[in-house]
């Protein structure tokens, strides 16, 4: 069942929305696909997340960009009370994007989301948050958000999930980022994920986090910025987010050049944030 | 030894964006967004993803000191090899032609095979800078060991020294906008209102006719939502121009310059590609124009009586008896129109006997030009003028236009700049 909505639901009240109905949820994934029609981004807004992520400003839209606006649809999804896990506290473990052209500035686009694969994994379960994109009725962009819900159960006789992005041997990285304690609260603004893990030590600490650890998505998003000009023009690029980024923290970005793409990893002093290949299509 | 023959630079094409009003299209955009924007087009349009070319040269005038290296970073978030080395040029308007001299003097002696000159400025995305006082005290305060040191640094900053610097369009030593300097040589040389609004109205005609019948095609590349320069008004007449007031020189009762008849403050980008012949040859890319010569000039404007954007005319006739040729061997002209009153008063000089023998020091004036061999598809009036992107844009068109007339043709360029100075080039189908 697809239901279209008129307009990207707001994110706070789903938050908040998905916290005071955290308790008691369970059953098997919702067959529900949420969807928007002829979606057409706000220059502004996209210079203002070109911006946080240091992507160039461009005519097609950052190859990141879209999960922006799928986002939200999948937060409504998984605040109803028919999801069967708790929003707050689902750590994001793997993301993977196909670019499959580049998506113009102004193209009308259709989205479409909808969560599949509920797999067991050894520390709870997982569930795929997908997303895909449409201008004039081809498919021009997908994506899938897996989630860990840590000592949740997946039902009876699910596979086990795939949460591992393997890439090759990596140098130790030359490209330094100091990422600012703020970093959390500046992506929330381009992007809407007000989720409180991100946004202050203090809420952070309320989910088990010592401080507040950076978007995996901006993680992502600015690792792809920094190979603007050296990627390929229709790409898939799949990450797995091996430990939060702790905010304030000092990273490296490494890169090695494999068939055509890159294999990617963001290095902290404790070990990889992230880990990644970029390949064409 | 003899040093080996100089050759001549081709001009294989060019590329820019179209030019965006002051706070507007590009409001968001950086230097370094539309140059690599820039960049990426001319890579698309010649087919050069991944490849080294032997330098790219560009440069803005309005530029933050963060962005010492802006054609290099450029270059490294472009589709260009990382390996492609780049530098930073900046001589007011004349940025963007100097920095096309200065390649073509590089594959001329052949130190490089190939390469791009480009320029880029926004008036939007521009340098703030913090007030000369509040600059001192802030290093005073950073370099401050004790607790008495950083109060008495913190007790210099006043309120009225925290509103920030923006770059005004006026000239350092004098204080008087552009438009105010060249205001005094509309009067001097008596430039007609009419005259000005004249020349505007041909300029937007010529660059709406050139995009109409397909001209800048393969020299624009869309931005951000525009496909044609902003500034660009079709339907303007020298009746609509007639009704603004003027903005420039306005201690005088008879001021001429208007909003119309001058460039407005606008953001864009160009980048010119220049090869030698072999390398052209070896890429199958046709040769357009070569660069075939180029003279700067300077003028005391500040105490020595000449007008602040005359430069030019006196780097003509430098640049022409260098070559064996009068004003009058050419089939097109393009003189880079700051102000109409700019390019009338310039022409005007050129057939003034006075000021050719005692400023130039000639025997007889550089005479008249065929009018209708000027700006034939517009200039500055109509596109707009992100001053180092006016020199690109003017180079890639006229080459391109040369080529479409047949080979033998030849075009003169002529770009005043700040600062008083000027630059002319000549180039040949």
């Amino acid at each position: 069942m697809v239901t279209v909505l008129d307009a990207a639901p707001s994110m706070a009240p789903l938050f908040a929305r998905a916290a005071l109905t955290a308790r008691g949820r369970g059953g098997d994934l919702p067959g529900t696909r949420l969807a928007r029609r002829g979606v057409t981004v706000d220059p502004a807004e996209v210079a203002a997340y070109a911006r946080v992520c240091r992507f160039p400003l461009a005519d097609a839209l950052p190859v990141t960009f879209p999960h922006v606006l799928t986002f939200p649809l999948q937060v409504a999804l998984m605040a109803d009370r028919a999801f069967p896990l708790a929003l707050p506290g689902l750590v994001h473990v793997r993301n993977r994007i196909d670019a499959l052209r580049p998506v113009g500035a102004g193209e009308s686009l259709d989205l479409e989301v909808w969560a599949e694969r509920f797999a067991a994994h050894p520390r709870g379960a997982t569930v795929d948050l997908c997303a895909s994109v449409s201008a004039v009725g081809a498919e021009v962009w997908r994506g899938r958000s897996t989630y860990l819900a840590r000592g949740a159960r997946a039902p009876e006789g699910a596979p086990s999930s795939d949460v591992d992005v393997p890439v090759g041997d990596l140098p130790a990285g030359t490209v330094r980022w100091r990422v600012p304690g703020d970093a959390g609260r500046r992506y929330a603004r381009v992007s809407g994920d007000v989720n409180p893990i991100h946004l202050s030590a203090l809420t952070a600490r309320a989910f088990g986090f010592p401080r507040a650890i950076a978007h995996g998505m901006w993680v992502k998003a600015r690792a792809l910025a920094a190979l603007a000009g050296r990627l390929p023009e229709a790409l898939t690029v799949d990450v797995g987010f091996r430990r939060p980024l702790l905010l304030p923290s000092t990273v490296r970005l490494a890169t090695a050049a494999v068939d055509g793409g890159w294999d990617v990893a963001v290095r902290g002093d404790g070990g990889d944030h992230l880990v990644g290949t970029v390949r064409p299509v | 030894m003899s040093s080996p023959q100089p050759r001549r630079a081709a001009v294989l094409g060019g590329n820019r964006i179209p030019f965006a009003r002051s706070n507007s299209a590009y409001a968001q955009a950086s230097n370094q967004d539309m140059l690599t924007a820039t960049l990426d087009g001319l890579v698309a349009r010649f087919g050069l993803q991944g490849q080294q070319v032997g330098e790219v040269v560009a440069g803005a005038v309005l530029k933050h000191s963060r962005d010492f290296n802006l054609t290099r970073e450029s270059v490294l978030g472009s589709r260009l090899a990382a390996t492609t080395p780049a530098y930073d040029v900046q001589q007011a308007c004349g940025t963007g032609l100097e920095a096309a001299v200065l390649v073509a003097n590089k594959i001329a002696l052949g130190q490089i095979e190939s390469g791009i000159a480009g320029g880029v400025d926004t008036t939007s995305d521009a340098p703030l800078a913090v007030g000369d006082d509040l600059r001192r005290a802030l290093i005073e305060l950073n370099n401050a060991r004790t607790l008495k040191d950083r109060l008495r640094a913190i007790g210099r900053i006043r309120p009225g020294s925290l509103v920030p610097e923006i770059p005004r369009n006026a000239e350092p030593r004098t204080g008087l906008a552009m438009g105010d300097h060249q205001a005094i040589t509309a009067r001097e040389w008596e430039i007609s209102r009419e005259d000005q609004d004249q020349l505007t109205v041909r300029s937007h005609r010529n660059l709406a006719a050139a995009y109409d019948r397909g001209f800048l095609d393969d020299l624009v590349t869309p931005y951000l939502g525009l496909t044609r320069d902003q500034n660009l008004r079709p339907d303007t007449t020298v009746e609509k121009l007639a009704k603004l007031k003027p903005v420039f020189g306005k201690d005088d009762p008879a001021a001429t310059m208007t909003a119309g008849n001058s460039t407005p403050l606008s953001d864009g980008a160009s980048a010119v590609l220049l090869s030698s012949d072999e390398w052209a040859a070896e890429h199958g890319l046709p040769v357009l124009a070569h660069l075939v010569d180029a003279q700067t000039a300077a003028v005391d404007y500040v105490h020595g009586g000449e007008g602040l954007l005359m430069a030019p005319a006196y780097a003509m006739p430098v640049v022409l008896a260098r070559n064996g040729l009068t004003l009058q061997d050419f089939d097109f002209y393009e003189i880079h129109e700051a102000f109409a009153s700019t390019v009338l008063a310039t022409l005007k000089a050129w057939e003034d006997p006075a000021f050719c023998k005692e400023r130039l020091g000639l025997d007889a004036p550089l005479g008249a030009i065929d009018r209708d061999k000027l700006n034939v598809n517009g200039s500055s009036l109509a596109a707009g003028h992100p001053f180092a992107a006016t020199g690109g844009r003017i180079v890639a068109s006229l080459a391109k236009q040369l080529h479409e007339a047949g080979s033998g043709r030849r075009g003169l360029i002529s770009i005043c700049a700040a600062g008083g100075q000027g630059v002319v080039a000549i180039l040949e189908s």
